[in-house]
């Protein structure tokens, strides 16, 4: 039988969040997104989960002030997982 | 790096572009009305046409995918609209030799207002949380004060101006002071973003089309409008402006060489 740790599971949480809300903008913002983070930081979305500061740098070098915005939805898809460190942790981080 | 060397390019194409379209049609002037009147019925249409190419791909790029995806088909609405307002002018004046204003490119002209408030709203629906009162009142400050010259105008037309000519020429600033409202919204909530670009042209864009009707609705109400008067090279940088900024998003959003999604999948694996 397959076992999953706890932090894979956050990440893969995580990570479906991230790609909803920045879907919800339209998938090339997605893309983008996701091309940014490999480009600059070597990393994948679901790393958000560790390095949530990419994230922040990433749509902020994208979106300028309106970065904001795309944070909230992103807190707000990850609200009743907050109990999580990791995802506290990201959370804070990007809506700093 | 690369990213900025295209962006300077860009930005060196479009004044390349801007200051010959205002040269084309000075030099069209000196050779006389006639001449100037086709050259810029012409331009009026390679521009719109440009716009409505342009429009396109972004919704093939887009495929209607989320808010942006519904913002680029308003916008793909608008651009066709104007070249249809573009072209039934050219065929009044150029093929029946008639007075295109008002005629039916009036009804193209406003029905683009609509479609490019449309796009605005839907692009700027994302981040709409990220939009303050103070952002709002300033943006509606700025946008009626556009429209105020072109009310003022509307009271002192020639006398042989009807009222359906009035206010259909004082109807175009002030659409576009309403167009105007989303437009700085989106200049200040994308400050120092890539998608920054695209909004100041067509914030700058919308402007130009403010200071031309305005120009236009003056011209008109002093009998001295002609196709090819100088506010007609403000006109037409509207266009250029929507152009470069619709292709600078298509830039900014365009498919990678691969599809990083599996990868990325596979790698988390």
């Amino acid at each position: 039988m397959m076992t999953f740790q706890k932090s894979d599971v956050m990440k893969a949480l995580t990570s479906i969040a991230i790609q909803k809300v920045l879907n919800d903008i339209s998938a090339p913002a997605y893309e983008k997104v996701s091309k940014k983070l490999q480009k600059e930081y070597k990393c994948y979305i679901p790393d958000c989960y560790d390095h949530p500061e990419y994230l922040e740098s990433v749509l902020k070098s994208i979106f300028g002030n309106a970065y904001t915005a795309i944070v909230d939805q992103i807190k707000t898809e990850l609200a009743e997982h907050a109990d999580d460190n990791g995802i506290n942790l990201l959370i804070k981080t990007i809506a700093r | 790096m690369l990213s900025i060397s295209k962006k300077n390019e860009l930005q060196k194409l479009l004044l390349i572009t801007i200051v010959g379209t205002g040269f084309t049609i000075l030099v069209s002037t000196i050779l006389g009305k006639e001449v100037v009147k086709q050259v810029t019925d012409v331009m009026y249409i390679i521009a719109t046409a440009t716009f409505v190419i342009l429009s396109s791909i972004l919704v093939l790029r887009f495929k209607k995918t989320g808010d942006h995806g519904k913002a680029a088909l308003f916008l793909l609405g608008t651009s066709v609209s104007w070249f249809l307002a573009e072209t039934v002018w050219t065929v009044y004046e150029l093929v029946y030799d008639k007075n295109p204003f008002p005629s039916v490119a009036d009804v193209f002209y406003i029905s683009g207002y609509p479609l490019m408030l449309g796009f605005l709203m839907y692009y700027l629906k994302p981040v709409r949380k990220a939009i303050t009162k103070k952002m709002m009142i300033s943006a509606i400050l700025i946008s009626a004060s556009i429209a105020i010259p072109s009310i003022y105008i509307a009271y002192s037309p020639e006398p042989d101006i009807t009222l359906f000519e009035n206010v259909l020429a004082t109807s175009y600033p002030i659409l576009d002071s309403i167009i105007f409202v989303p437009a700085i919204i989106g200049i200040a909530l994308f400050f120092r973003g890539e998608v920054n670009f695209t909004w100041s042209l067509i914030c700058i864009g919308i402007l130009c089309f403010a200071v031309g009707d305005i120009g236009f609705q003056y011209a008109t109400f002093t009998n001295t409008y002609y196709t090819g008067h100088p506010v007609d090279i403000i006109l037409m940088w509207s266009y250029i402006l929507f152009s470069f900024g619709v292709y600078d998003h298509v830039r900014i959003f365009r498919k990678s060489g691969k599809s990083n999604e599996n990868s990325q999948l596979d790698n988390w694996r």
